[in-house]
């Protein structure tokens, strides 16, 4: 237990800096806060906090009630960024009474410079990317699934893996026999669709009948895929590329488009 | 066209103009209650705190969307009569707290330097609202999130329909206790915006933009005389904020990557904000001036946004005002205070049971 809670802690800090400064900040808090207000709030909580995030009787109790892989968001009640920013003014405001406005505006690019180093640039992550249209989704996911619903009803398709998490937040109506639940592994359940799908080569005589089993009226195969067999050879109609997709339609599933009133 | 400017001005509506005219009635809370930014953010927290109550049972007892649409909708309106009859009430004895601070308060010595702090800042808040609508943030929890939002919003049906692939499933009690996702659904069905895009776009502008709104309120609280300390502090702030990524788990890193889901919200919103209300609880016990029983109404109000938010929800906002009730009434000496504070943590202890009654 002791080994989780620390390492949720670790993973949560990260290189640790940002930690420093605001250990540092409690400290200097400590011995210049007078207000007995903010102590409580900058000093006797988090001290609170902190005790009580690595006691086993109450990570026991978090882990049992919720899931541990969760534990860390207890640290979200630690006010970091307020106490930072806070030590930070003061100090300013105190180099500037004592040692003049230049040397406090010295000061203030430094704890600057001090931040940005000791943190990440958050739009420097790799989950960052420019969004490919308005819905923040990719176009593929848009464009394919605008040309294969039907108004009035839901449809079946088969998507290669790495655009299943898109597809329902882009289109309710678009239905799927496995979807985002097959890219976590710990989700990851035994689907023999999903197998085939994934494979490096497709073979067509194995696809067939599990894309009939699980009703699907369309299939969609990534840019570029090896695909043993001629899809058109099992009565599949070419439907089209998009974005690079080539999209098959499997007639064998009806889609009747209701008739509206 | 017209078509999404009409859902741009329901929308705005509903986040910026109601939360507002709602927050009059917390405008009492501190003296800086009157502010505009407390007003609107402590309206979306009674307005959150509603929706929270009314949408676990209707989940539960499988209603549809429309039906809580309706019902929210009655709570919101009935929200903004109380608090147009109180503002009107308050000019009518003269005793209206001002929106904006009064100039005669302000320091008399016009400090530039504070007017360039405050730009930069302004530039930093500009450049991360931008970054919102222009960036997209790949998080595969969205496929369950703004996936339940889309799918109550066309469906009409709550945490019915499966997210991931197909078909009914059963009720998963530990997101549906915390539904989020269908207040982003209540909007698109309001605003008449397609759901994905009041998640991914319009909701992280505008959450992003309360969440310094609530890091201002810090700013006043904590030095009360204008200047260039408040513009310095919020310039700090946003530089904790842009750099803080060092790890995947802060809420920095929620509040900017993944607005949409409810767990930032809580983070980086809900945490901040009791921290504010309790900043000013504390101050209330260090004047030994009594404290409003609005400010105690706000925080069981953030403790119920808080359960809206996530499941854990309930045990942080707990913890927060738990532990701030006992470091008060130890060094206060004031017992009576966890009275107090522990019925503002009645609903979040009745959410947790539930929880673990029906996990």
């Amino acid at each position: 237990m002791w080994s989780s809670v620390s390492g949720a802690f670790r993973d949560y800090m990260g290189t640790g800096l940002i930690g420093i400064c605001f250990l540092v900040s409690l400290v200097y808090l400590f011995l210049t806060e007078k207000r007995k207000h903010l102590r409580i709030l900058f000093l006797y909580m988090p001290f609170c906090f902190l005790a009580l995030f690595f006691n086993p009787l109450f990570s026991k109790l978090v882990y049992r009630m919720a899931e541990d892989e969760i534990y860390w968001r207890v640290l979200w009640l630690l006010p970091m960024t307020v106490t930072i920013a806070y030590t930070f003014v003061r100090l300013w405001g105190e180099i500037g009474q004592k040692r003049g406005e230049r040397a406090a505006r010295i000061l203030g690019l430094c704890l600057a410079g001090i931040v940005a180093a000791s943190g990440s640039f958050i739009y420097a992550s790799p989950s960052f990317s420019r969004a490919e249209n308005i819905y923040h989704m990719p176009d593929a996911v848009v464009e394919i699934c605008d040309a294969i619903n039907v108004p009035g009803r839901e449809v079946m398709a088969v998507f290669p893996l790495e655009l299943t998490q898109y597809v329902r937040q882009y289109s309710p109506v678009t239905c799927m026999p496995y979807g985002r639940e097959m890219t976590r592994g710990e989700w990851a359940i035994l689907h023999p669709l999903k197998d085939e799908m994934e494979k490096e080569v497709i073979e067509m005589e194995k696809l067939v009948p599990l894309v009939r089993e699980y009703r699907c009226h369309y299939v969609i195969f990534r840019p570029g895929q090896k695909v043993e067999g001629n899809p058109e050879d099992y009565g599949w109609a070419r439907f089209g590329e998009i974005q690079g997709y080539t999209v098959y339609r499997d007639p064998h599933e009806e889609l009747v488009i209701p008739v509206m009133d | 066209m017209s078509a999404v400017v009409i859902q741009i001005l329901i929308l705005g509506l509903l986040l910026l103009v109601l939360p507002a005219v709602i927050g009059g009635l917390c405008a009492r809370a501190y003296d800086g209650g009157g502010r505009l930014i407390f007003r609107w953010v402590s309206g979306q927290f009674l307005l959150w705190a509603g929706f929270q109550l009314m949408c676990v049972p209707m989940i539960l007892r499988q209603q549809s969307l429309s039906r809580l649409a309706l019902c929210f909708g009655a709570y919101g309106a009935i929200l903004v009569f109380f608090a147009v009859a109180l503002e009107i009430r308050h000019r009518k004895r003269g005793q209206v707290p001002a929106f904006f601070e009064p100039m005669k308060e302000r320091t008399k010595k016009k400090v530039p330097e504070s007017a360039v702090l405050w730009a930069v800042f302004a530039g930093g808040l500009l450049f991360q609202l931008v970054q919102a609508v222009r960036l997209a943030f790949d998080d595969a929890d969205d496929a369950y999130f703004v996936a339940v939002a889309s799918l109550a919003e066309s469906s009409d049906q709550m945490y019915q329909l499966s997210p991931y692939g197909q078909g009914e499933m059963e009720l998963d009690f530990r997101h549906a206790l915390a539904p989020f996702s269908i207040w982003i659904a209540f909007l698109a069905r309001v605003s008449g915006m397609r759901t994905v895009v009041v998640a991914q776009v319009a909701l992280p502008v505008v959450l992003i933009a309360m969440a310094y709104g609530i890091y201002y309120l810090f700013s006043c609280s904590l030095f009360p005389e204008q200047g260039g300390q408040r513009a310095l502090f919020m310039i700090f702030t946003e530089l904790l904020v842009l750099f803080g990524n060092y790890s995947v788990y802060t809420s920095e890193t929620f509040l900017i990557g993944r607005t949409r889901q409810g767990k930032a919200t809580l983070g980086s919103i809900v945490v901040p904000f009791l921290l504010l209300l309790l900043l000013v609880l504390l101050r209330y016990l260090q004047k030994g001036e009594k404290v409003p029983i609005s400010l105690y109404l706000l925080l069981g109000a953030a403790g119920m946004a808080g359960c809206l938010c996530s499941t854990l929800g309930a045990l942080l906002s707990c913890m927060v005002i738990g532990l701030c009730g006992l470091c008060g009434a130890v060094c206060y000496k004031r017992l009576r205070l966890l009275f107090s504070l522990t019925a503002c943590c009645v609903p979040c202890v009745g959410y947790a049971l539930l929880y673990v009654f029906v996990k």
